[in-house]
């Protein structure tokens, strides 16, 4: 039980100095204004303005769906039973 | 009000508990838990720093917004990953404590 105190003191000392120092910028005073980016927004960022090919984040949307089939396939290889 | 200031030190209090989780717990489940748990806050970050881009600059910035969709669907394969290798661990040592599984090998 001893030893988890090095711990807690270590993360705490992280949290003020995190703290301490997001609090050290003069970040300013005020809430989200009216045109802060709505789902509309990051929709079009996501797959790109219409008419415009070359805008979006299509092909990383490609590369992510192909590494979650990956990571599925390699799930189900390592999770499935062993043989006798 | 809720200013940036607030979000960011809601993120540096998830990522505290998901690193305490991670330095102190001894099942491997609650590791990977953790590990979302700081997972999570620099999603929280992103979503913050994008919302708040047109107060900080100027100009409406959403990519973060895009980047924490990204960054869901890769904490979503590790997680895949990581339960399986755990399954595979359990069936060799019969124990997930991560103390007791102290070697890199089969």
């Amino acid at each position: 039980m001893s030893s988890k105190w090095p711990r807690r003191l270590a993360i705490i000392a992280f949290v003020l100095l995190l703290v301490g120092v997001m609090l050290q910028v003069d970040w300013p005073n005020h809430g989200i204004d009216e045109n802060a980016p709505t789902n509309e927004d990051v929709s079009k960022t996501l797959f790109g303005e219409k008419g415009d090919n070359l805008s979006g984040y299509g092909l990383v949307m490609f590369f992510i769906g192909i590494l979650l089939l990956v990571a599925l396939l390699g799930g189900i290889f390592l999770a499935k039973e062993e043989e006798k | 009000m809720i200013t940036i200031a607030y979000w960011l030190v809601l993120s540096s209090l998830l990522f505290a508990i998901g690193a305490y989780g991670v330095l102190t717990r001894k099942n491997a489940i609650v590791v990977l838990m953790s590990i979302e748990i700081m997972l999570n806050a620099a999603n929280i970050n992103f979503v913050a720093f994008s919302s708040f881009h047109n107060t900080l600059h100027g100009v409406p910035d959403p990519s973060g917004q895009v980047f924490a969709l990204f960054s869901i669907a890769i904490a979503a394969a590790e997680v895949a990953v990581g339960l399986a290798i755990l399954l595979v661990v359990y069936r060799r040592y019969q124990t997930i404590d991560v103390d007791k599984i102290n070697i890199l090998r089969w």
